[in-house]
């Protein structure tokens, strides 16, 4: 039986389940670079990273919208998704644990399709924001 | 700092054929268990037709194609000064196995704006288009590029 969300069963305020990521290891943004194909230094080498200033390596900031993306379709199912954004607002360290959060802010009935919107913000351990968001997704009526 | 000439200039298309195992990778790399982007069988019971692309699956063939690169060089940026300050994408159609997809970079605005601590900073949107091999819509990617200057 597949997963389903409708409409009607989505409130205003409702929230997302959470997300909890960590805590974080380099080795994952070594699997992330060969997967995405973003080969950045300051993500895989510690000495190029403190060569400009950091502590070490930090995460890519689309491997934490990832884990938001992860979040976000753990819940809604992948094929309702119409729009995901997110600005990037800290820099992500090994070590730290990210916890997705998100809530849903609007709903409507555009044309033919009934959109739901959502906010999204991750964080780490400290309460820190690396990234706030916004998605929207169309899902089915009931009947 | 960023060449403003450039501003609506389009780049080579990218063409990206979307392979099996790169969505799986992608999701592994993510550490998503969700069965549907690695088990085709999965994907199917959900009402896909096959594994599907997970949602931020397009920086694969825009940072394999060494398209972003190529944009910032253009543009006359200093890579050591670019922060990526938003990503956003616009989903038209689901994006599976075999795909394959032509991607049409094109610099839409590039704005001088000043922080709160007075740094002056370009802030250059970059747009990707892409099409599927029917020639429909399959999503937009809008990337903020931010160059401390």
């Amino acid at each position: 039986m597949a997963h389903e969300v409708y409409y009607e069963d989505i409130n205003v305020g409702d929230e997302m389940p959470e997300l909890v990521k960590g805590p974080l290891q380099k080795l994952q943004h070594v699997m992330y670079a060969g997967a995405s194909g973003d080969f950045n230094p300051l993500h895989t080498d510690d000495d190029f990273a403190k060569a400009v200033g950091l502590d070490g390596v930090i995460a890519h900031g689309m491997l934490i919208m990832g884990f938001v993306g992860q979040a976000i379709t753990q819940w809604i199912p992948r094929k309702y998704l119409k729009k995901f954004g997110v600005r990037f607002a800290g820099m992500t360290k090994p070590g730290n644990t990210i916890t997705v959060k998100g809530n849903v802010v609007d709903k409507l009935v555009e044309g033919s399709e009934n959109i739901i919107r959502c906010e999204v913000l991750a964080q780490d351990e400290n309460g820190d924001i690396k990234v706030t968001g916004h998605f929207e997704a169309a899902l089915p009526l009931k009947g | 700092m960023a060449d403003k000439s450039k501003q609506g200039k389009e780049y080579p298309p990218i063409i990206w054929e979307v392979e099996r195992g790169k969505i799986r990778e992608l999701a592994k790399a993510i550490g998503d268990p969700n069965p549907i982007y690695q088990d085709r069988d999965a994907a199917i019971l959900e009402g896909y037709k096959d594994t599907p692309a997970p949602p931020t699956f397009l920086t694969v063939p825009m940072m394999w194609s060494s398209s972003m690169p190529m944009v910032i060089n253009d543009l006359k940026i200093n890579f050591a000064n670019v922060l990526h300050g938003e990503e956003e994408y616009e989903y038209y159609k689901l994006i599976y196995p075999g795909d394959v997809l032509t991607g049409i970079p094109k610099v839409v605005s590039i704005e001088e704006k000043t922080s709160k601590s007075g740094r002056k900073m370009d802030m250059v949107t970059v747009e990707i288009l892409y099409t599927d091999q029917n020639g429909e819509k399959v999503a937009k990617a809008r990337s903020l590029l931010i160059e401390r200057k």
